[in-house]
């Protein structure tokens, strides 16, 4: 109900944006003082919203638009972003934390619902479906370019796929210090310290449809020359919280997950060590067609740089615990966090 | 030997090569054998869905027959049709499965297993209860007038009245499940739902075609299957009965 009402209400903003724009276009200054008077008038809906639902999510809308007020300045003049994150709870989050950030600075946001993982995403800055994408930097080499040798260095990393991303007609920015790489984890009193050590142990695997394809995953762990497990059984469990159940229930022995998930602690579990070096660096990045970052200059780059550099491992975890401990909005959470940090 | 098997069941949990087609996966027999191979997967499907729709039939059908026999539970039917159109199965089995583990029951069979119950109940208990009271009165009667016990008349009338409708309920109830029965395949479990969970999963379109193509067929083949049993197992009274009433 929240969110449809949240919906509604940024649509009639984005309406109102737009009749600004069209009615402010002869004169330059003009649309300036347009800008400004339409969003205090969004604002007073806001407030009038806001009075009839005494939500957080009302509240935060109304800050956000009362603090680009008070940024006044230039308004970035551009094409509207799209932005989409991952089917799973931290990527929707992080997608919330970039749209409500680079919206609050004035840009034209459009985040789209979640869907699909890495190569969904790709596929859609490719094709033109989408215009910002953050992703994981050593799993994107791991699509982008599965051949090349993993690396810890996320700047050797950034050199591998950077060019890569410009062949697709967009550019990789710079990545942010939060990471979050694929763990191989087990059962707190598991006797396994290193995924070596699963090389004898017959342990039965839970990892999701897509580990069984990426060559950082299931092929590399099963490849003999470089890990060689034989595992006894293998489940194919959806990416997210119900990996963590289904270890629990002690029904998989292993689990491919992220470091960044929360039940690791909750429930005592131990990410093993990748001693043989499969996994690369897995920082976050924000990636954008070349188009929209031309069309806005600069200004977009370093407010994304801003974001990222601000981002941070245990943010990242935070995050997780409260989407999938406490069951709380991504979107939520997301402004939340930023009000917090004074990003917006 | 052992090896062999070690490697056959690593065969199995590969991913299909994406250049692969939908021809090349469905006609080749490497893909037909071994762990995860379409043979494997069509037993499991088939057995979980054998065993749901015989307990369903089993439940649903002495319960449906006794409540129509008596002639009360006109009620249970509306709110049974209402229901058989609003159950969400996937969403129930959702719910079910971090229950399922808690407990310790693993992922299969029992979340799937009350989904697709909870589907193949209505329509089996629908079609048995309009049956038995759709029965022509007049050979009711008829029977009481001869002597009938009550429940020769239910036996031997009109339970031998109603059974071409009843296996028609079954038909359904068994069609519907085999076409769902494949959302286990998202729940941590297998079955031939796993060719289209794998297909979307790794974008690999051919493959989740050629897990569609086999779902359906699978489906038809099984309304295909009842038909020939409606048509071969009915003594040639009712079944001149149900073709005339369907006439």
């Amino acid at each position: 109900m929240n969110r449809k009402t949240l919906r509604l209400l940024i649509a009639l903003l984005a309406m109102f944006g737009l009749l600004a724009a069209a009615c402010g276009d002869d004169d330059d200054d003009a649309s300036g003082e347009d800008t400004e008077a339409s969003t205090d008038a969004a604002d007073e809906m806001a407030d009038t919203a806001d009075t009839a639902d005494t939500d957080d999510e009302m509240a935060d809308t109304a800050d956000e638009t009362a603090g680009e007020e008070t940024a006044g300045a230039v308004a970035p003049d551009g094409p509207t972003i799209r932005v989409r994150g991952q089917d799973f709870s931290e990527s929707v989050t992080i997608a919330e934390v970039y749209a409500q950030y680079l919206e609050a600075k004035g840009y034209d946001i459009d985040v789209l619902t979640p869907a699909g993982f890495r190569d969904e995403a790709i596929d859609g800055i490719t094709n033109g479906d989408l215009d910002l994408i953050i992703d994981y930097i050593g799993s994107a080499q791991g699509t982008l370019a599965p051949d090349e040798p993993a690396s810890a260095d996320p700047d050797e990393v950034v050199a591998t796929i950077g060019p890569l991303y410009e062949e697709i007609g967009s550019t990789l920015l710079d990545y942010s210090p939060a990471i979050d790489g694929n763990a191989v984890i087990v059962r707190g009193d598991y006797d396994a310290e290193t995924i070596s050590d699963l090389a004898g142990a017959n342990a039965v695997l839970g990892a999701s449809t897509q580990c069984f394809e990426r060559p950082q995953c299931f092929p590399g762990y099963t490849d003999p020359a470089i890990y060689g497990i034989e595992f006894a059984d293998t489940t194919t469990i959806e990416f997210g919280p119900l990996l963590g159940e289904a270890l629990a229930a002690e029904e998989v022995d292993v689990v491919v997950w992220n470091t960044t998930a929360p039940q690791i602690a909750e429930e005592g579990f131990k990410v093993l060590d990748d001693d043989k070096g499969l996994h690369s660096a897995d920082n976050i990045a924000p990636i954008v067609v070349n188009s929209v970052l031309e069309a806005y200059g600069d200004q977009l780059a370093t407010d994304l740089d801003t974001l990222s550099a601000a981002i941070s491992t245990e943010d990242l975890i935070a995050w997780n615990v409260e989407t999938d401990i406490n069951f709380r909005e991504s979107d939520e959470v997301a402004g939340e966090w930023l009000a917090a940090e004074g990003l917006i | 030997m052992d090896g062999d098997l070690t490697i056959g069941g690593l065969l199995g949990q590969a991913a299909v090569p994406r250049d692969t087609g939908v021809l090349e996966f469905l006609f080749s027999p490497e893909y037909w054998t071994g762990a995860g191979g379409i043979l494997t997967s069509l037993w499991d499907t088939i057995t979980l869905c054998a065993a749901v729709v015989v307990v369903a039939t089993v439940l649903a059908v002495p319960f449906a027959m006794f409540l129509a026999h008596k002639g009360t539970g006109e009620l249970t039917v509306t709110w049974g049709v209402t229901l058989s159109r609003a159950i969400p199965t996937f969403a129930i089995a959702g719910l079910l499965v971090p229950l399922s583990l808690r407990n310790g029951w693993g992922f299969e069979p029992w979340p799937i297993f009350i989904a697709l119950m909870l589907l193949a109940v209505p329509p089996i208990y629908l079609n048995t209860y309009t049956a038995v009271r759709e029965v022509d009165r007049g050979a009711v009667d008829a029977a009481r007038a001869m002597g009938f016990s009550e429940r020769n008349v239910l036996f031997r009338v009109e339970m031998a009245l109603a059974t071409g409708v009843i296996l028609a309920g079954v038909r359904v109830a068994a069609v519907t499940v085999v076409a769902t029965e494949p959302i286990r395949a998202f729940l941590g479990g297998d079955g031939l739902g796993r060719y289209v969970r794998d297909g979307l999963g790794q974008n690999n379109d051919n493959l989740l075609l050629a897990g569609a193509i086999l779902v359906a067929a699978l489906a038809g083949l099984t309304g295909l299957t009842f038909s020939l049993v409606q048509r071969f197992a009915l003594p040639p009274g009712v079944r001149r009965l149900t073709l005339q009433r369907n006439r």
